[in-house]
């Protein structure tokens, strides 16, 4: 499956929130979507949901328009929310049945996932009677109970400790490993570095950013040194570059344990190499500079 | 329609398993029940004229059993007989004097006493006066008689010939070729109440069970399941099945319960509990029509508030309408082949109690039944359709509540 969401737009009231997003994602693989608070990830994601409609632009799975209702999706929404006052597994049999599951079925699927996901002890217990970690947990399990080919994540991580945050990770894993086509949006760079394939930074309503992340961070990481010296501060050794190396490089960014340095028109790696080793420094680091997604997410939407 | 089924399951399955919607339920109907079958065991015949001693009915109460009131004839026109047959329930002494009289009211010896001053004046002592309280309307009646046979016996005439003239026995053989209103419209007044009390509360209780899917969050899940019309149908029509589940427990319980112990009540309920089975039809099908119509609409004002404790300003101008339709029926039952019923009976608003009554209590062709349940069953699809759109629309609708003008213009624009 292919599914692609060309020039979205979106209006609420006389104010454009969206304004030409795209990008496309396939079985088997993540995307992330990123962007900072109110960037228009949430609405992007209504609107692939049916639950906002677009103002112009198309959704299409393999070509055709993409009909949620016509196929199984699991949809985490950003506001969680089941029923408080039932029984867990009477709402995940009544979701996975809503969904097009058979009874039968939907109770074995609701108890493997409360099992999964380590909540199987709470099946009869009422909602509201779990601690906040638990009752997002059962939300993941009943979004996922009916055994969805599509599965799209809002803010998955949100509220969730380090223990129960490993044991989503597994799952999302297990989900994109089986083939599904996984879209989740969060701003928490480490975990989309983890299983995306793919990445869309939008900002203020526009994606400024869309594509394979192993290219997208080799782009970024082209011409880019880093360096880290013995005995000299981050702060010294940026001092003594811009006066030495002025001809090669220049220092792109002070990281914590090491700089970043930008190559000059014509200057190329052999040539600072060459210049390193007639230099006094006792070289801590040296090599090619692989930026973080997070880098690239600052560099694209940090003012 | 597979969805609607699976909501419209899910929703019951949380009525029926709602220990307090039935332990309450089993409460009333048994309370009911109990209080009609009260005469069998407990001597009501103060209340209901029936005492049921050994299987055979007695009228007749003891002495022992009758109210003491005491007399003082101070103008010697006082005639106990008369008193004994306009009074049957009490026992009637005479007293010494006013003081006595007095003392024994005021020690609750005596329910009350009268002190007959002069032929056309009395005096009536009471220790507390109830609402209805007839004592003195009996009581001038009696001293009219006392004048009357005084007058009689001074003018020389035959009091015995004169009240036989004037209370000659007219025998009237009634055929009511249609209906009886004087006998229907207790049930009627009755059945029209019950009508309103099942849309008010449990109309309440639907748009409240729609709002908390929005204030828990529940409502993008389900968006996102199914559509909003089986979210919708299926949650009112569940909301309206389980009152119409716990009325109907009730209603029937005490109506069966009538029914098994009618003689000993005397018949005195009959005008409330002994209802016509064509009336209990139409009953069921206008006040289900119109509970039905009535809850769609709640459902709709739920879904136009995100916190429950604004269920009720949502729904002020609906409970507005309500008001003004049992108001107009009740007052029109009176007038039940005016035009006002008519046009009423009519209108999806107001059909469930007015057509109904009418059918009752009027004069109605079959043909108005007709189209009158035709308006009713369309409006119902009609408020169906646009609460389960308003649904939709109110959805991640949060924040201050939702005008329903704003709402129509909203719908309107996204067509």
């Amino acid at each position: 499956m292919r599914l692609e969401v060309k020039d979205i737009h979106k209006k609420f009231g006389e104010k454009e929130v969206l304004h030409g997003i795209s990008f496309q994602v396939e079985s088997g693989k993540a995307l992330g979507l990123l962007g900072r608070n109110g960037a228009g990830k949430t609405t992007t994601i209504r609107i692939l949901m049916d639950v906002f409609h677009a103002n112009s632009g198309e959704i299409l799975l393999d070509g055709k328009k993409f009909v949620p209702a016509k196929h199984r999706i699991g949809y985490l929404p950003e506001e969680r929310g089941l029923y408080p006052k039932r029984k867990v597994v009477d709402q995940m049999v009544y979701l996975a049945v809503l969904r097009g599951m058979k009874k039968g079925e939907a109770k074995e699927s609701a108890k493997k996932w409360l099992a999964r996901l380590e909540v199987e002890q709470y099946r009869d217990s009422k909602l509201e009677t779990l601690s906040k970690g638990n009752q997002q947990k059962v939300q993941l399990a009943s979004t996922l109970v009916h055994n969805p080919e599509i599965v799209i994540l809002d803010e998955p991580f949100s509220g969730l400790d380090p223990v129960n945050s490993q044991i989503l990770k597994d799952v999302v894993n297990e989900l994109i490993a089986e083939g599904r086509l996984v879209i989740f949006s969060s701003h928490q760079m480490s975990y989309v570095e983890e299983f995306c394939d793919n990445i869309a930074i939008i900002n203020q309503g526009e994606v400024v950013l869309a594509g394979e992340l192993k290219e997208i961070k080799k782009e970024y990481g082209r011409d880019r040194l880093m360096l880290s010296a013995e005995k000299l501060s981050v702060e010294e050794l940026a001092q003594k570059v811009e006066r030495d190396w002025q001809e090669l490089v220049t220092v792109q960014e002070r990281k914590k344990d090491f700089l970043v340095l930008a190559l000059r028109d014509g200057a190329d790696r052999r040539m600072c190499l060459e210049k390193l080793a007639k230099s006094d420094l006792v070289v801590e680091r040296f090599g090619i500079f692989e930026p973080s997604l997070n880098d690239i997410f600052v560099s694209k939407v940090g003012e | 329609m597979r969805k609607f089924w699976i909501v419209l399951s899910y929703e019951l399955k949380e009525y029926f398993s709602n220990k307090a919607f039935m332990g309450l339920t089993v409460f009333l109907a048994v309370l009911g029940v109990i209080a009609l079958f009260f005469p069998r065991f407990v001597d009501l015949s103060n209340f209901t004229g029936v005492k049921i001693v050994g299987g055979q009915e007695e009228n007749k109460p003891s002495n022992e059993e009758k109210d003491v009131y005491l007399y003082l004839d101070q103008a010697g026109v006082v005639r106990e007989e008369v008193l004994k047959e306009m009074f049957p329930g009490v026992f009637w002494q005479k007293a010494s004097d006013e003081a006595a009289l007095l003392a024994a009211v005021e020690a609750q010896e005596a329910e009350a006493g009268f002190v007959v001053t002069g032929t056309t004046t009395y005096r009536y002592y009471v220790f507390n006066r109830s609402m209805t309280d007839s004592n003195t309307a009996m009581f001038d009646q009696a001293m009219q008689v006392f004048y009357r046979m005084d007058y009689c016996m001074t003018a020389g005439l035959d009091y015995g010939q004169i009240t036989e003239m004037y209370h000659v026995p007219v025998t009237a053989d009634v055929q009511i070729l249609n209906k009886d209103s004087g006998r229907n419209f207790w049930y009627c007044y009755v059945l029209v109440i019950i009508v309103f009390m099942l849309i008010v509360y449990y109309g309440q209780m639907i748009a409240v069970s729609v709002t908390v899917e929005k204030s828990n969050r529940a409502i993008e899940v389900l968006v996102t399941s199914t559509s909003s019309n089986s979210l919708l149908f299926g949650k009112v029509i569940a909301g309206a099945i389980g009152g119409v589940f716990q009325m109907g427990v009730l209603l029937g319980a005490i109506l069966m319960a009538y029914q098994v112990n009618r003689e000993q009540w005397g018949g005195m309920l009959d005008m409330f509990l002994y209802i016509p089975v064509e009336v209990i039809l139409a009953f069921a099908f206008f006040g289900l029509g119109g509970y039905l119509f009535y809850a769609f609409l709640y459902g709709a004002m739920g879904a136009l508030v995100s916190k429950t404790e604004d269920v009720s300003k949502s729904s002020s101008g609906l409970m507005v309408v309500i008001m003004v339709v049992y108001f107009f029926s009740l007052v029109q039952l009176s007038n039940i082949d005016g035009t006002v019923i008519k046009v009423l009976s009519f209108l999806p608003i107001s059909s469930y109690s007015t057509m109904f009554a009418r059918i009752a209590m009027g004069t109605v062709a079959p043909w108005e039944i007709i189209l009158s349940f035709v308006i009713l069953v369309a409006s119902n699809l009609g408020a169906g359709v646009l609460g389960a759109r308003l649904y939709r629309m109110g959805t991640l609708r949060y924040g201050n509540p939702i005008k329903l003008g704003t709402a129509l213009k909203d719908l309107k624009k996204s067509e």
